[in-house]
């Protein structure tokens, strides 16, 4: 008999209706007014997603007060590199004792972004900076070098493609 | 008077329903499933192979990418294999923090798993529920260690980083809200006719079977073989943690979903006692600068969230890389079993059978 009644009368599907309807409530009353702990979806191109301190994002050259980068060419980097996205050239400059990068190639598109490049530096001359948004619309702009107008100095400005330019 | 004919169908491998690109062979007659292979390959990039040419140091990267869902269970379990090999001890507080993360990845694994176990069968809610708290796990990877899915947590000999600051607080903020969205997801599957109908009984795999297949995990649980890692040769700190190994006797697809509930329970009753007896001191062991191996070869075994995950590696006199590499993968093992569950079965049963072995097919084809 019990049994013929739970069968008839739908408990359980009522029970899950009733955790669904909880939430949808508590949207619902809730919806368009401004710090609401529990809305949990960000509206990510118009508002700027935060990233955590430790955030690995794109190789970035660092340089020192003086403008002068950091980098001195030990190649420590390019070796540990698992997917050997680093190519760097050594060379002299006037005025600098240590060596200095002539060229510093980074090609993006094989970077797996695991920091281990920055994890070997010596001399702190590098770091993986907060960006994500890294999708470009040709290949070339993934090949980062010390010159151009897609260098390893400044943040890449590939992430404008996600925002409505309106 | 009708004419009794076989028909040959594929299950994939761009089927939503197969976690990936597996492809499975079947024979149908009727419903009635009467032949079944699973193909795999289509995801194979040689992990083992790559490993073999990088140093130790770099091979992590590649354990990431095999079973993504579960990075940091990867990552452990090839810490301490490479560990094992080179003898290193490493210190009391890199052990708690990588038992607890390892925990809080499996939890992630679980919840991915209910997820789309659930939305295989035809529950959509708990999809959008279980997501939910994945994603605070994720951000712990992120404020952890930068990356929230190919996570390269760890390092050999320990760890790169402490915890970072603000880390307590966002673990005991989840610890909190956690068991009542348990019951939620409970609340919304255990009773539902639906769900019972679709699970209980179906995609049955009995102890015996399940031990002379190599099954391991829940699914080795769910037909009362208390066989846990964990418990049976403790790593990491599990030794010294209080926790059960739910086991089920009825062997199918609600036996599974039951023991990975309760497994959620225990992992997060792990992680408290991690977070309150957490020991002062280094996280990193002394190291020589380059890892040069002994002719030697290890085997280490840990609990990944869908079973034994073994390393095997071989070391070569004087070399940085490892001679040989071998990953014994909890999934590639455990989906040998699907013929056994699927074949006799109604064809719409083989998504449930897909879905209650939780299979990533990174790791199945590395």
């Amino acid at each position: 008999m019990n049994k013929i009644l739970r069968t008839l009368i739908p408990f359980d599907i009522a029970k899950g209706l009733a955790i669904t309807g909880k939430h949808f409530a508590k949207v619902f009353f809730t919806a368009n007014r401004r710090k609401v702990p529990f809305h949990i979806v960000s509206e990510y191109p118009e508002v700027v997603a935060k990233v955590q301190p430790r955030f690995r994002g794109r190789l970035t050259l660092l340089k020192d007060e003086q403008g002068e980068i950091k980098c001195v060419c030990c190649l420590a980097c390019e070796k540990i590199c698992p997917t050997q996205v680093i190519t760097i050239e050594k060379g002299k400059k006037e005025g600098r004792k240590m060596p200095f990068p002539v060229r510093y190639d980074f090609e993006m598109e094989r970077c797996i972004f695991c920091e281990f490049c920055v994890e070997s530096c010596g001399f702190d001359s590098i770091i993986l900076n907060h960006q994500f948004e890294l999708a470009a619309y040709n290949r070339e702009d993934f090949s980062l070098g010390m010159v151009g107008a897609e260098n390893m100095f400044e943040p890449s400005n590939v992430g404008k493609f996600s925002v409505a330019d309106d | 008077m009708f004419k009794n004919e076989e028909m040959e169908i594929n299950l994939g491998p761009q089927h939503p329903s197969t976690h990936g690109v597996l492809r499975v062979k079947l024979r149908l007659d009727g419903e009635t499933i009467t032949h079944c292979r699973p193909m795999i390959g289509y995801l194979h990039r040689g992990v083992e192979k790559i490993c073999e040419n990088q140093t130790f140091f770099q091979g992590q990267v590649w354990t990431d990418r095999m079973d993504y869902c579960s990075a940091v269970a990867n990552n452990l379990g090839w810490a301490e294999a490479n560990e094992k090999l080179f003898g290193i001890t490493v210190p009391r507080r890199a052990q708690y923090i990588r038992t607890m993360l390892n925990e809080f990845n499996r939890l992630a694994s679980h919840l991915i798993w209910l997820a789309t176990h659930a939305l295989d069968i035809g529950a959509m809610t708990v999809f959008l529920y279980a997501f939910r708290e994945r994603e605070d796990i994720l951000d712990m990877n992120e404020a952890f260690c930068g990356s929230r899915l190919t996570t390269t947590a760890f390092r050999i000999g320990g760890l790169r980083e402490d915890l970072p600051p603000g880390f307590e607080k966002m673990v005991q903020k989840f610890l909190a809200k956690f068991p009542s969205c348990l019951e939620e997801y409970e609340n919304l599957l255990n009773e539902n006719r639906i769900w019972k109908k679709r699970t209980i009984g179906v995609a049955k795999l009995g102890a015996e079977d399940a031990i002379a297949m190599g099954v391991t995990g829940p699914v080795l649980r769910a037909a009362g073989v208390p066989y846990d890692i964990r418990k049976a040769f403790p790593y990491a700190a599990y030794a010294e943690m209080d926790f059960e190994v739910p086991t089920r006797t009825e062997a199918d697809t609600y036996a599974r979903y039951l023991v990975r509930m309760d497994e959620m329970r225990q992992s997060a009753r792990i992680i408290q006692q991690c977070m309150d007896g957490m020991p002062e001191g280094p996280v990193m062991a002394k190291l020589p600068k380059i890892l040069k191996a002994e002719v030697n070869e290890v085997y280490h075994a840990t609990e990944a969230p869908k079973g034994e995950i073994g390393y095997y590696l071989v070391g070569e006199k004087g070399s940085s890389n490892p001679y040989r590499f071998h990953v014994r993968a909890p999934g590639f093992i455990n989906l040998q079993s699907l013929p056994k569950m699927a074949e006799g079965g109604l064809i719409a049963d083989i998504v449930a059978a897909i879905g209650t072995l939780d299979i990533v097919l990174g790791e199945i084809d590395r």
